[in-house]
């Protein structure tokens, strides 16, 4: 079997599915779900070639279409509170296990705090420092303005400085 | 806007990598999806006798007992099927002397008919007068 012509979605899940794994994973915090996101994401560009058509910047259009998903499985799944009691009991951590204890204790708390942030704010902070995009293109991608995004990334910043301070402090 | 130390520190946090069966996975179903999109379903006798035994298949039984209560329906319906011909079409046309007592007895009636109104015609009928004429008359 092979793909329609015209669009190449094997060099787009090599390109793309990195970022868009780690970016909704820090969304859902669960594996099962994340792969089922990622899944519906790479079926619709399958199905739907077309909506790539024009596309200057494939990575916010994709984390645009990760966000939506996300977003819609939230909704789905009910409340987001409840969402946020589930991370503290089962969540997983969307940082790669460390070696060092100082740095798996440093891991543990960040993904805590991000997981206690806002979503709009957690979107922005991840986007902003893991998946290396500007204000534009996360303005772009999460349908926001650049000053939305930049003051959403501030305030979530500060939270995080404000939480990790003790450690980050013992740490230097 | 520079990112401080602590941005820094954050951003060097490694993330968890993707598992690599995933990428089989996902993308054998993205083809099984785009295939299936490109292929409309046709239709064959085939497809009908699958989709038919789908339908049926669950509850045999049920299905072939309720076929053969319609088919004894249609049975007893057929062999009680009323053969005897229509009364209308058996009654023969009627007799000479017949038409003519019956215009006889046409003929009669329409006398009668006529008599009762000409009893009618002679009755008088009460014309309204002005009520000074009613008052003479009543005076002679």
């Amino acid at each position: 079997m092979k793909m329609p012509a015209g669009l190449d979605i094997e060099r787009l899940y090599d390109e793309h599915a990195r970022p868009l794994y780690a970016f909704l994973l820090n969304f859902t915090r669960d594996e099962a779900d994340t792969r089922d996101l990622l899944q519906e994401i790479f079926i619709k560009l399958a199905r739907e070639p077309k909506l790539l058509a024009g596309v200057r910047e494939e990575r916010p259009f994709l984390i645009r279409l990760a966000h939506n998903a996300a977003i819609d499985l939230m909704r789905r799944r009910g409340t987001r509170e409840r969402t946020k009691e589930n991370f503290a009991a089962e969540m997983v951590s969307p940082f790669a296990p460390a070696g060092d204890p100082d740095e798996k204790v440093f891991r543990d708390e960040l993904a805590e705090a991000l997981a206690e942030l806002p979503e709009e704010q957690r979107a922005v902070v991840h986007l902003k420092l893991w998946g290396e995009l500007t204000f534009e293109e996360i303005a772009g991608a999460l349908d926001i303005s650049p000053n939305t995004a930049a003051s959403r990334y501030r305030y979530g910043i500060d939270k995080l400085r404000d939480r990790l301070r003790p450690i980050y402090e013992e740490m230097k | 806007m520079k990112p401080d130390d602590f941005e820094q520190k954050l951003s060097r946090q490694p993330m968890r990598q993707i598992p690599g069966e995933w990428r089989a996975e996902i993308l054998d179903a993205c083809r099984v999806s785009s295939v299936e999109r490109r292929e409309p379903e046709r239709f064959l006798p085939s497809t009908l006798v699958s989709r038919l035994s789908t339908i049926f298949w669950p509850h045999p039984k049920a299905w072939a007992g309720l076929a053969a209560v319609w088919i004894l329906i249609f049975a007893v319906d057929f062999s009680m099927r009323d053969t005897t011909p229509v009364l209308a079409e058996k009654a023969a046309p009627p007799s000479p002397e017949v038409i003519v007592e019956l215009k006889q007895q046409q003929r009669m009636l329409a006398e009668l008919i006529g008599a009762g109104q000409a009893r009618e015609a002679e009755v008088p009928r009460f014309l309204p007068q002005p009520r000074s004429e009613r008052v003479e008359i009543m005076m002679t």
